[in-house]
């Protein structure tokens, strides 16, 4: 194992005025490491996931991305430039996909490599094309996104982040807006995502996807980590009640 | 300051005449847009065999420029139909025709928001077609164009000032006529926008009162 | 009638166009402006964009063209100490375009906040800046949502050009008042110039209609 993890999360706490979301969290995602994090809804995890990559500003604590601090260096708040550079190495996946409707498929994909990192049209467009076949789109690349289904648009999204050659994937309960029946396509993307080594963090409320691909599952109470462990742990023998009694509720 | 007393409070007689003679030519324009949108509309939806000249009407009064059918209606129709007979008479019926075609367009839109199972219900207890109208569609339909209505208002004030152009002695005329008087613009010219501006405001901040207060009492959104 | 003076007519249509066309630039421009202002984090700009909206939607066309042509050079005059005059083209285009100005605002307004929040945070977390956000993100979508409410100001500003020929900008109303002037006979001139503002306006808009439905349904479908 690394001695640097890609991701180090130290201490971030998070309150929208009295309201205390995040209590001081802590943990650390190694390369090429699935972390799952799981939790009653209002448990701060999806806050958790967008103080990460910095769409809410944590009030306490830092985030460490190969040892790079995210928030302040040398004691100075990083300024909105800086931050937008940080972010390039976290793609982000939303629970309700987020695709700009006014650009093809392909669009959304080569949109940020273009502008953001300088790539000519040609080179980005290459690469948009390997990332939709990663999701398996590649013949939808000139469609509009209001032409796919839910778990379709939510796999562009996927090849959106992964074009980005980030160093880490964030996703934000992905399935939660789908219908049951389109969630496995997106899994499926997920899995292999995971077995191909890439780093990435999950909340979700798919206990199965949880459970099978995550080297780590972290549940959330109330802006704290309850529990933590690996899945056969968290999901075999969880040491807590409210781990328990959560399981139980949301395992059949 | 003093040549704001010489030029604007020392000719607040005559300003005040003009605002009189804005807001009469206004409110009969306004009444005359009121009836004649609702008549444009219901010919429209319910007179099939006039429906084309309703639509013609419609879509003439709308697409035409108002400044346009001010002078038409004042050199041109007294030509074809003998009237109407004074300039005042043609500035009113220019401005309530152009807004009537607006607000025939605004009814057959509230009347359209009415959903079909309110007129079902309606003939379900017994009730005649011209009773479910009267009781049911056009209360309801009526109630949310309100606000749009009040809105038209501004706008036909709003134009009225062009009816200076043909010698009716509005605010905008008597305005002109002391800049004329004195060539002195500035006080005068910005007062009587400062007017405009504050009146129609006024009116249409009242429209908006109205639309929130109905959507607070019968949780109807405006059309 | 009509037809014998359809040169001079016709140049005049072409002010029409004219002045429309660079009061929307300038309706367009100004409008935007304002419509960032007033969803601004910080009060004063917010204010600002406010009073702008407030004053010019509800001022009518005819005294702000007007003021704009006689109020304005002598303000302006006095503050760089020397004699001006605003060509009548100029002063149409200023009043015009500050008024629908203040229509455009509200309306880029209400597109910008109908964009979701997730789509500004998908451009962030891609990395993009704020602006390059808002120039390739946003806009695009104001301007594919405002386009029905869009086309229907156009049409009014389009109307509005009219009244400028009462400060001698020489557009179709004013030949029309000239020849009639010569030859006496309004029933034919006018009735004629109202036809075919109604035609130009009837047939232009119901295109761009058209036109513009066929681009978004592509998107919303």
């Amino acid at each position: 194992m690394d001695a640097i993890p890609a991701i180090r999360v130290v201490d971030i706490r998070k309150s929208f005025g009295t309201l205390e979301v995040l209590r001081g969290v802590s943990f650390d995602v190694h390369r090429g490491n699935v972390v799952s994090m799981i939790g009653a809804s209002g448990s701060g995890k999806s806050t958790l996931l967008r103080c990460i990559n910095r769409l809410e500003t944590p009030s306490a604590g830092e985030v460490y991305i190969d040892g790079e601090p995210m928030g302040a260096v040398e004691g100075r708040d990083r300024p909105l430039s800086e931050i937008n550079r940080m972010r390039r190495d976290l793609g982000m996946v939303f629970q309700q996909f987020n695709l700009w409707p006014h650009m093809t498929v392909l669009g959304n994909v080569i949109e940020a490599p273009i502008r953001v990192l300088g790539m000519s049209r040609k080179a980005a467009a290459a690469l948009g094309e390997e990332c939709l076949a990663r999701v398996y789109l590649s013949e939808k690349a000139r469609e509009y996104p209001a032409r796919l289904s839910g778990g379709q648009q939510q796999r562009v999204a996927i090849a959106r982040a992964l074009a980005m050659r980030p160093k880490a994937m964030l996703f934000d309960e992905p399935t939660s807006s789908l219908d049951p029946e389109l969630t496995d396509e997106v899994l499926t993307v997920m899995r292999e995502l995971a077995k191909a080594g890439t780093t990435m963090i999950v909340v979700t409320h798919e206990m199965g996807f949880a459970r099978d691909v995550s080297h780590r599952v972290l549940f959330l109470h109330n802006g704290q980590i309850e529990e933590e462990g690996s899945p056969a742990q968290v999901f075999g023998n969880p040491k807590s009640d409210r781990c328990r009694q959560f399981l139980s509720k949301h395992l059949q | 300051m003093g040549n704001w007393e010489r030029l604007v409070w020392n000719q607040r007689g005559v300003l005040l005449q003009g605002l009189m003679v804005t807001v009469e030519v206004c409110l009969i324009a306004f009444v005359l847009a009121v009836l004649g949108g609702l008549a444009l509309c219901l010919v429209r939806m319910y007179m099939r065999p006039l429906k084309p000249l309703a639509v013609l009407l419609t879509e003439f009064f709308r697409a035409t420029p108002i400044f346009v059918q001010l002078m038409w209606v004042t050199y041109v129709w007294p030509e074809i139909f003998g009237w109407p007979n004074s300039f005042f008479t043609a500035g009113w019926v220019a401005l309530g025709l152009q807004s009537s075609g607006y607000l025939a367009e605004t009814f057959r839109a509230g009347i359209e928001a009415v959903p079909r199972g309110h007129r079902e219900a309606g003939y379900s207890v017994g009730m005649s077609p011209v009773l479910v109208f009267g009781r049911i569609v056009l209360p309801q339909s009526l109630l949310t164009v309100a606000p749009s209505i009040v809105n038209q208002f501004t706008v036909i004030v709003k134009s009225s000032t062009l009816v200076s152009v043909i010698t009716v002695q509005d605010l905008m005329f008597q305005a002109l006529k002391l800049v004329n008087v004195w060539y002195e613009p500035i006080e005068i010219l910005t007062a009587t926008a400062g007017i405009y501006i504050g009146f129609i405001f006024l009116v249409s901040t009242a429209g908006k009162m109205l639309a929130d207060m109905l959507r607070q009492r019968y949780g109807l959104a405006a059309a | 009638m009509f037809w014998e003076y359809r040169l001079v007519l016709l140049r005049g249509l072409a002010f029409n166009a004219y002045v429309f066309l660079a009061a929307a630039a300038v309706a367009l421009s100004v409008g935007l402006i304002a419509a960032l202002l007033r969803i601004n984090r910080a009060w004063p700009f917010r204010w600002i964009g406010t009073l702008h909206v407030e004053v010019f939607r509800n001022a009518p066309d005819y005294i702000m063209v007007v003021w704009v042509h006689f109020v304005l050079p002598l303000l302006l005059g006095a503050a760089i100490g020397r004699r001006i005059e605003f060509h009548p083209f100029v002063s149409a285009v200023i009043a015009l375009g500050f008024v629908y100005s203040g229509y455009f605002a509200e309306t880029f307004r209400a597109g910008i906040q109908s964009i979701p929040l997730g789509h500004i945070e998908a451009g962030r977390s891609c990395g993009m800046s704020e602006f390059l956000i808002l120039r390739r993100v946003v806009l695009p979508q104001v301007v594919r949502r405002m386009l029905p409410e869009a086309i229907n100001q156009f049409v009014s500003l389009f109307k509005a050009t009219t009244i400028v020929s009462l400060i001698a900008v020489p557009d179709l109303m004013y030949q029309v008042s000239m020849v009639i002037q010569q030859e006496m006979k309004p029933l034919p001139l006018y009735t004629s110039a109202a036809l075919t503002y109604f035609a130009v306006i009837y047939v232009v808009a119901g295109l761009v209609r058209l036109l513009s439905e066929r681009w978004r349904n592509r998107i919303y479908a």
